[in-house]
């Protein structure tokens, strides 16, 4: 048990740069920190361990797991830092791809760019805003 | 009731169904956006962003307003990773992209603290749009008289980030140089504070945009892309789409 929490956690932290890599770019992630030892936290009554990992640096940004282990079991892995990027954000949803249309149809407002007051004047706003005035 | 005026140098246009809100509510909301563009304009020297920008009062000592306004630009800074950003080398604080939605959608609580229950604020192509059914164009990229898709809303927040009116004013942050990668990108969520920040800073970020504001929570997207591609969430609410789809 001493031996294979680090063992773990090191294999957890190896993981990464698998977890981080995406096909079309090319990474260069390096892990900088030496393997420290872990701060293990054990509550008495209880069998879990708690085990934060070393901080690997990746080319996004530093990345900390933690480790919750039940006997030999892992049963929690949290992270603790991770890269503040955009790919590393919520799964992207299904998107829908369409053909472009121009539509004259019957609506109440209308949503585009911020409009300057000379582009108002020819604008479908400003013939919806005529209309009801 | 209906009121157009030009404030924050776009005009504004207000729409409201129930009979027994008085005209001072549309008063009040013309008056809290043109405190707004007092307060918060990059363009006059004497607003509080201004005064911030010289250095003449601390980032601790701003309003209550402001704090919150830059809160939500480092947000959107960190979200995007640099893309957007309102402090862009060599210019001054410019929060305008921000500011707007998020005055806009207080303005529209104003309204309703008024008791206004079905309406529509227009400001600049930015929709706040409460108590439908309301039909809300999304404009053609390339034709002005023309929609591109219509959306179904009930009570939403509809953004819009193009260059075909005001040219390449939107910027990359990270490269410094105008955002290219799309044509035009619409965001739908339940405030406009979110959907018109969410729009921007997808705009800058280019194509790369489309997949990073689909996967901001409470956000639906639809983006025409330089190749003229639509590209759509699922959930996007499109008029006359299968019941469950709309806002």
């Amino acid at each position: 048990m001493k031996r294979a929490v680090p063992v773990a956690v090191l294999s957890i932290a190896g993981l990464v740069p698998v977890w981080l890599y995406e096909p079309s770019a090319a990474t260069s992630t390096q892990i900088t920190a030496p393997a420290s030892t872990p701060s293990t936290s054990s509550s008495s009554g209880s069998s879990s361990t708690v085990v934060a990992g070393t901080t690997v640096d990746t080319e996004k940004g530093a990345v900390q797991v933690e480790v919750t282990f039940t006997g030999q079991k892992i049963t929690a892995v949290k992270m603790l830092q991770q890269p503040n990027h955009p790919q590393t954000t919520a799964a992207v949803p299904k998107l829908i791809e369409e053909t472009l249309e121009a539509q004259s149809a019957d609506i109440d407002s209308v949503s585009g760019a911020t409009i300057t007051s000379e582009g108002y004047k020819e604008s479908l706003q400003a013939a919806l805003d005529a209309k009801g005035a | 009731m209906r009121r157009v005026e030009q404030v924050m140098g776009f005009p504004v246009s207000l729409r409201v169904d129930d009979e027994d809100v008085p005209e001072s509510a549309a008063d009040e909301v013309f008056a809290w956006l043109r405190e707004v563009d007092a307060r918060f304009s990059p363009f006059k020297a004497d607003s509080e962003v201004c005064r911030l920008d010289r250095g003449e009062i601390a980032r601790g000592d701003v309003s209550a307003d402001l704090d919150e306004v830059l809160g939500l630009c480092e947000e959107y800074r960190a979200a995007t990773g640099g893309a957007f950003d309102v402090r862009l080398p060599g210019r001054g604080l410019d929060p305008c992209a921000v500011v707007k939605g998020w005055s806009v959608q207080r303005a529209a609580e104003l309204l309703k603290a008024a008791g206004a229950r079905r309406f529509v604020l227009n400001a600049g192509g930015d929709v706040v749009a409460s108590g439908g059914p309301w039909r809300v164009g999304v404009r053609h990229p390339e034709h002005a008289d023309k929609v591109c898709t219509v959306l179904e809303l009930t009570d939403a927040a509809v953004a819009t980030s193009a260059r075909y009116e005001r040219g390449d004013h939107i910027l990359d942050a990270r490269t410094g140089r105008p955002a290219t990668g799309l044509l035009s990108l619409t965001v739908v969520a339940s405030s406009l504070t979110i959907a018109d920040t969410t729009a921007t800073a997808a705009f800058a970020m280019g194509a790369d945009g489309i997949a990073w504001a689909s996967a901001r929570p409470g956000c639906e997207v639809f983006a025409v892309d330089a190749e003229r591609r639509v590209l759509r969430t699922e959930g996007f609410p499109v008029a006359g789409a299968a019941p469950g789809a709309a806002a």
